[in-house]
């Protein structure tokens, strides 16, 4: 019976955001846009660190590989967005098999500084390479050209761009799921309850975190090239350790127990600050409250709570 | 029952008007100004400055009757110095607030970033001080235009300067960002051209934009000991630089040097005498540079309202708000695209002139103003400008060929 409400609401909320654009004001085009791909992201991070239990704080790094392939792809050579988004998604996975053959081998906050020294090097070769990356302004100034696929899509239109994020964020979150679902999925999570014990049973515990890690990579760099358009510049803040705090942040908000708590988590973030910012400039301060708020009261997220409380109700 | 006839008459009346008035009520709207400035970090007293400007011109127009009846009014949003603030700020100014125009910009990086949006916005930008060639140069679009003078014409004035001071070794020192790197370049190649025997030395500096400790770069150039220094840092950080410089003995030796943004009253008002004398200093504007009477109008009405004289930044916010006035006063309309067709070629008679939107471009023709640091003004707490110069915007602009614009 919940399970049916439970598949129910997520339709609903299906349909509420392919029709989005013929109801809600414009403005908000923009902002469902960002939180679609910031969630993407947060997802993303959630593999490595709900699942798998590594808490990565260079997670902006393949958001950031993927924002500059794409965005550096469409100024030099103009390809088709399709083709873009497989490069991002390719070279955040390369990347994260990197950093993450150095880094899976450690544990608790030994993995998170190596993931944090590994992102503040590739934000310094961004921020200071500048005959090719435009050091600290960014790669800005590229033009949107054809999806690819013979597909006659104007992408430069927001609610068009919008609906493009929309299919590509629905998909990949499915498979998201499906991963974590899947016998691989399992052996993940017992990975962060046990390692020892999955370790005795003969797996690799090593070969998983590396491959999870690789996953959450390439996620993250189809974030990132689908951030390019949206934002219209790919900057070194994108790969800069505040922004491997976001998705943290946002899969605490949301709750890193179910897999569409990091989606809830970058809605939360992204509205609040949106509202926040429009009455002061402290948003911040308010964001620091909230954060002290639900991880004293809220553990589980604000997703991850209501679930608890509602499925454990007769 | 007679009684009754005058009133019922009253009452059609008002209810004619009414009927009649509807529609002029909907244009009682107020026509709103979006504007962008850095309002946060290092360089916030520059968008303090500009905000002041822009309300200054407001309340003025507003008391004159507004522009074609209706009220201005102005929506700010803080870009933080980054592209990406800046474009969805440009975005929600836009689509949320509904603002007719747009202004503002104070970092070239954030110029560069958000120019190439403005043609999907439909919305003219009128960019009042960052100062990057290339978005009216080859990012130039039908729908941006520039007030303020910009890195191409302000480095040309500067070579000018630095060729007849005879010194030979030059090296700069400049923010790590599109500002820095592109007044050296230009710099370089101005100075060069006109002097083939001077040296562009390859040991320079680009401390990062907002950071704190500029000592290692200060020792690195007198180290090298160039005839002359370019220093393009600008804001909070300069004047932190310019503090660090005076405990080394900077300005000690025996160099020339020019401060490309040095006479921005934020920052003189902020160093007071400890910003040398002796040095060059340049400035889009100087309040106390142009003789004619909307400079002294608007000079006077700013100490008036605010204590101190207005910056660069706040001069040329103004003069946009005046500029948009006259646009939408000759379009008859707020309409996006006829406003960007009425700017181009449009002049108007500004605190530092009458000056002109190039149609090649959208670069206004604006001389950049350099001088010496002289003696201290005690009731306005800064410096002076000695053997003040305003060049020639004409002489001093890029032609449109050489600016790559195609519009």
């Amino acid at each position: 019976m919940k399970q049916t409400i439970l598949l129910g609401a997520l339709l609903v909320a299906l349909i509420g955001l392919v029709a989005l654009p013929w109801f809600a004001p414009y403005f908000y085009i923009f902002i469902v846009t960002e939180i679609l791909i910031m969630g993407l992201f947060a997802a993303s991070f959630n593999l490595v660190f709900g699942y798998t239990g590594m808490l990565s704080f260079g997670h902006a790094a393949f958001f950031g590989v993927g924002c500059y392939a794409t965005a550096m792809t469409l100024l030099h050579l103009k390809w088709p967005f399709l083709y873009c988004l497989v490069l991002s998604v390719g070279a955040g996975a390369l990347l994260a098999l990197v950093i993450g053959f150095f880094s899976v081998r450690l544990n608790e906050v030994y993995f998170a500084m190596l993931t944090l020294a590994f992102g503040m090097m590739v934000f310094s070769v961004a921020h200071h390479w500048r005959s090719v990356t435009n050091g600290s302004d960014g790669i800005a100034g590229f033009t949107l050209g054809d999806f690819g696929l013979g597909l006659d899509l104007t992408l430069g239109n927001p609610a068009v761009y919008y609906h493009v994020v929309l299919v590509f964020v629905v998909v990949a979150a499915a498979v998201l799921y499906l991963i974590g679902r899947s016998s691989f999925g399992m052996i993940l999570q017992a990975i962060r309850q046990n390692p020892e014990r999955v370790a005795f049973c003969g797996l690799n515990v090593r070969s998983y975190r590396l491959a999870a890690f690789t996953l959450g990579g390439a996620f993250a760099g189809l974030a990132g090239g689908l951030m390019a358009p949206f934002l219209r510049v790919a900057s070194p803040e994108m790969l800069h350790w505040s922004t491997s705090a976001e998705p943290v942040l946002m899969s605490i908000l949301g709750g890193t127990g179910y897999f569409l708590g990091p989606f809830v988590g970058s809605a939360m973030f992204i509205l609040l600050e949106t509202w926040i910012t429009s009455i002061t400039q402290a948003w911040m301060l308010f964001l620091g409250i909230v954060l002290a708020l639900m991880v004293m009261f809220f553990r589980r997220g604000l997703l991850g709570t209501f679930l608890d409380w509602w499925l454990e109700r007769k | 029952m007679q009684l009754l006839k005058p009133a019922r008459l009253l009452m059609t009346l008002v209810a004619v008007t009414g009927l009649a008035g509807a529609p002029a009520w909907a244009d009682d709207d107020p026509i709103r100004i979006g504007a962008i400035y850095i309002l946060s970090g290092s360089a916030a007293n520059y968008g303090k400055f500009a905000q002041q400007g822009i309300q200054l011109a407001i309340d003025e127009i507003n008391q004159d009757g507004g522009v074609m009846g209706r009220d201005l009014e102005v929506i700010t949003e803080d870009s933080q110095g980054k592209a990406s603030v800046a474009i969805q700020a440009a975005r929600k100014l836009v689509y949320q607030d509904q603002a007719d125009v747009l202004m503002g910009l104070d970092s070239s990086g954030v110029a560069q970033g958000l120019v190439p949006v403005m043609p999907e916005l439909k919305k003219p930008l009128i960019i009042t001080h960052a100062a990057t060639p290339d978005v009216t140069g080859k990012l130039c679009n039908a729908y941006t235009y520039r007030i303020s003078n910009n890195v191409a014409q302000n480095m040309k004035a500067a070579a000018i300067i630095a060729g007849e001071t005879g010194a030979k070794r030059w090296t700069t020192i400049g923010p790590d960002y599109a500002f820095g790197h592109q007044s050296w370049e230009f710099f370089g190649k101005a100075l060069k051209e006109a002097n083939p025997d001077v040296e562009l030395m390859s040991d320079t500096a680009f401390p990062r934009f907002g950071a704190e400790d500029f000592t290692p770069f200060i020792n690195g150039v007198m180290a090298a000991k160039p005839d002359g220094v370019l220093i393009s840092v600008w804001g909070g950080d300069l004047v932190n630089f310019v503090r660090q410089a005076n405990n080394l003995g900077f300005f000690e030796q025996d160099m020339e040097i020019m401060f490309t943004v040095g006479a921005a009253t934020e920052v003189l008002s902020a160093l007071g005498e400890q910003m040398p004398e002796g040095v060059w200093l340049s400035t889009r504007y100087w309040y106390d540079g142009f003789d004619n009477d909307v400079n002294k109008r608007f000079v006077s009405a700013y100490i008036d309202r605010y204590g101190v004289p207005p910056s660069y930044n706040a001069e040329g916010a103004y003069a946009a708000v005046y500029a948009y006035k006259k646009a939408i006063e000759s379009a008859g309309s707020t309409d996006g695209d006829k406003l960007a067709q009425t700017l181009s070629g449009m002049s108007l008679d500004a605190p530092n002139g009458t000056i002109a939107f190039r149609a090649g471009d959208h670069q206004a023709l604006v001389g950049p103003n350099w001088g010496k640091s002289g003696p201290m003004n005690e009731k306005h707490g800064i410096r002076t400008l000695a053997d003040l110069r305003i060049l020639d915007g004409e002489k001093v602009s890029r032609t449109i060929e050489e600016t790559g614009c195609q519009l």
